[in-house]
């Protein structure tokens, strides 16, 4: 609650990443209120490892990329700081070892039967999930999603957020 | 072995090196010195014999200098938007609203892998709707203004939410309308009337205003549409505070520059007298529509004229009949709209150009296929007989008066008898026989007999009075420019919600554009409008969204008259005009007579060359 007694709105970022060939990941991060009205967006330039670090980082390269370079980067630059970080690629959970906000994975359908083992809950219509070694985040962000309809889908945000990278993307301002 | 720091290296001592002199001998002093000078004049310092000793140096280190390789990153440069914050508004207070169920975190069953098929159809999440995404504009260029569009979400989705409670669920032609009307500067919204065309821009309104794109609109319209606007207003976007310019001069002034006024709602008489009292210091506007924009198609009007200049960052025009005579119309359309420069004439195939880009139109064909039918008759009557006696008296001596003007006979000389005609076609005046009036009574006994409501429409209103004492036991309603603006609200409601009044007559004029009247079933055209499009407009008071049961229009031609040649003319026209705004696409087009088809109903020939001249009353206006 704010100071004037209103409750304060759930921002949440949707942080995503495409790969492009030979040019490496390039990250989008969408900070929308509540009902999912874009409040800002950024994204980041092309980043794209060496070969060296390809060797050094092994299975480990994307999770840092996508997690701890690019995440890392969109968040401590964003105006407006997302409460909540909801991402559909699982090595953007790792993420959450470098800031301060839960970070969450939205389970597509079928990774909602093959992840059949751990924990889930649901947020608006989707399944999502926490990192493992934060699992005080459910409980943190529990009280703030009451905001967020039922029948919210949070798998469309997505969308937009990868509509805007190819269209940075083709508009030659990322280069 | 002994560590570095007690080895010692020992220097050998050096050979003394054999001097041979190529030079004289060095003299005393020179040897005291211990430099030889030699003949060539070589300094023999060179020559002196190094002393040499011992001394112990460590050894070097054999710890080798290793290069660490620290995973460093360039830092990611990063581009960013910020979007603008939009204008927040109470939500309105409804004691009835049922509040949005709410997410919660609800611990979901691990599926077992038996049970994983039928648990997982349960918990299937619902159905996916369609989404309707804003587009960027093609005159968005730079990046920022089209991921400021790209990113907005689906309207479904921001028509759903929270934040904008609709009423009703708009079709998905309304939704694609309301998604072109948010992303357009220059928009023009021809859709059929009957579509929605209210509704779309009321929610395009909302979206840009929640969105920061517009604070304050200016909403133009004919006047007796203003009532009509304000519900509208009301229905679909209770939140907004709407003003409508009114009252005498000094407050209107006060309420054209009130600041804080979100949506001035004005009508077109009072745009143009305030405005000009403003002079070079008009009220700015994010957002301009005009309703009925056709009233602003002769763009040296003074309406025209007034509206451009109003100072504006987005320009709307709403019309159902955005052509009505010819297709150079548009071109004062698209002046106002800022996509032509002023004084431009285009040609045809640059207003079709244009047309794809800044125009949106949609029929009923095309996307209400679920409106009930529109069933259309052409009622043929015979004239009763003192009327067809008193019809062809005038006929003739009409005529014979034409002829007898020779060169002096002008058009107007012959609309004049062509209205005398029509007159009579209703009734005769010195009998009060009508044919037509005995069909509608015919008629009206059935519809007031199950409880069923008619429009009448008429292009005079002294038929409508006569009528109104005929039909007196239907208890008619009438509405048209004679009846005051502050009566006008109470007889639509009236003729809605009272269950004995099964009537309403309006005149082409005042009742044939923006009501929303689909609870009649029943439409007469008593006498037939110039203008097929005018009828159209009429007939679609009734025919329109929300309407659940079929319309029944009944257009009544009286035989071997002035009527029949119309609708004969008027028939091949439809017939011949090609339609700029699509195949197919014949109900805005104008079919209104020129002179020589006016000529020509009489066997006569148009005199002075003036041939094309279209003649006819004015279209209707409001």
């Amino acid at each position: 609650m704010t100071a004037n007694g209103k409750q304060e709105q759930l921002r949440l970022g949707f942080l995503t990443a495409i790969e492009l060939p030979d040019k490496g990941f390039i990250g989008g991060l969408l900070v929308t209120n509540h009902c999912g009205r874009p409040l800002e967006f950024q994204c980041t330039v092309p980043v794209r490892p060496n070969s060296t670090q390809e060797i050094l980082y092994g299975p480990t390269l994307s999770a840092f990329i996508l997690g701890e370079l690019i995440g890392a980067t969109l968040v401590e630059k964003a105006g407006v700081k997302p409460q909540l970080i909801l991402t559909d690629r699982e090595q953007i959970l790792e993420l959450r070892n470098h800031i301060s906000q839960p970070v969450a994975l939205v389970e597509s359908n079928s990774q909602r039967d093959n992840d059949a083992a751990s924990k889930q809950t649901t947020l608006g219509r989707q399944i999502i999930r926490f990192h493992p070694a934060h699992s005080d985040d459910e409980s943190t962000v529990s009280r703030d999603s009451r905001q967020i309809p039922t029948d919210a889908d949070l798998q469309e945000p997505f969308e937009r957020v990868r509509e805007a990278l190819q269209e940075t993307l083709r508009s030659g301002a990322l280069r | 072995m002994s560590g570095p720091d007690t080895e010692s290296l020992v220097i050998p001592e050096p050979v003394e090196p054999e001097v041979t002199a190529l030079g004289p001998l060095p003299d005393e002093g020179s040897a005291d010195r211990g430099v030889e000078i030699y003949a060539s004049g070589i300094n023999g310092a060179l020559h002196r014999i190094p002393k040499v000793r011992c001394v112990t140096l460590p050894l070097l280190s054999l710890d080798l200098s290793l290069v660490p390789w620290r995973p460093t990153w360039p830092r990611i440069k990063t581009i960013s938007l910020t979007f603008p914050a939009g204008l927040e508004f109470l939500p309105p207070k409804r004691s009835d609203r049922v509040d949005q169920p709410h997410a919660e975190f609800v611990s979901v069953k691990v599926p077992s892998e038996a049970g994983a098929v039928g648990e997982a159809a349960a918990e299937k999440p619902a159905p996916e709707k369609r989404a309707t995404r804003v587009k960027p504009p093609a005159e968005a260029i730079s990046i920022e203004d089209r991921l400021f569009y790209l990113l907005q979400p689906p309207l479904e989705t921001w028509l759903k939410g929270q934040e904008l409670i609709m009423p009703f669920e708009p079709f998905p032609y309304q939704y694609e309308g309301i998604a072109w009307l948010f992303s357009q500067k220059a928009a023009l919204l021809a859709d059929e009337m009957g579509l929605g065309k209210t509704m779309q821009t009321i929610t395009a309104i909302r979206l840009l205003l929640r969105a920061g794109q517009a604070r304050r609109i200016l909403l133009i319209c004919p006047k007796p549409l203003i009532p009509n606007w304000q519900r509208e207003f009301k229905a679909w976007a209770e939140e907004l505070p709407v003003v409508t310019v009114e009252g005498d001069s000094a407050r209107r002034q006060m309420l054209w520059t009130m600041p804080g006024v979100t949506i001035l709602l004005a009508n077109y008489e009072l745009l143009v007298r305030d405005m000009e009292a403003f002079g070079e210091a008009p009220p700015q506007f994010d957002l301009m529509i005009l309703d009925e924009a056709q009233r602003v198609k002769n763009r040296d009007s003074r309406t025209a004229t007034t509206a451009r200049n109003v100072p504006r960052k987005r320009s709307w025009a709403l019309t159902g009949t955005p052509i009505e005579n010819r297709p150079e119309e548009l071109a004062s359309l698209y002046e106002f709209m800022e996509i032509i420069p002023p004084r431009a004439t285009p040609d045809l195939r640059q207003l079709t150009t244009l047309a794809k880009k800044f125009i949106l139109r949609r029929t009923k064909d095309r996307v209400m296929k679920d409106l009930p039918p529109r069933l259309d008759r052409d009622e043929y009557l015979e004239l009763a007989p003192a009327q067809r006696l008193a019809y062809d008296a005038a006929e003739k001596d009409g005529v014979v008066q034409l002829d007898a003007m020779g060169e002096s006979i002008s058009i107007q000389h012959v609309f004049e008898l062509v209205l005398r005609l029509k007159q009579i076609t209703n009734f005769d005046p010195l009998t009060g026989e009508s044919a037509k009036l005995e069909r509608v009574e015919a008629d009206m006994e059935e519809i007031a007999e199950c409880g069923g409501k008619a429009i009448l429409f008429s292009q005079w209103t002294a038929c409508i009075d006569w009528l109104q004492q005929k039909l007196a036991r239907f208890n008619p309603l009438i509405y048209h420019g004679k009846v005051p603006n502050h009566k006008r609200e109470p007889i639509l409601k009236q003729f809605k919600d009272d269950p004995k009044a099964n009537l309403l007559m309006m005149s082409y004029g005042t009742g044939a554009v923006g009501l929303n009247l689909q609870f009649a079933g029943y439409v007469f055209l008593f006498d037939r409008w110039w203008n097929p499009a005018i009828e159209d407009q009429a007939i679609n008071r009734a025919h329109r969204i929300g309407q659940k049961s079929q319309v029944i229009v009944t257009k009544f031609i009286s035989k071997d008259t002035i009527e029949e040649r119309i609708n004969r003319v008027l028939d091949e026209k439809r017939r011949l005009f090609a339609a700029v705004l699509g195949e197919g696409d014949a109900t805005n087009v104008s079919l209104s007579l020129n002179a020589a088809e006016i000529f020509g109903l009489f066997d006569l020939k148009a005199r002075h060359g003036k041939g094309t001249r279209t003649i006819g009353p004015e279209a209707p206006a409001a």
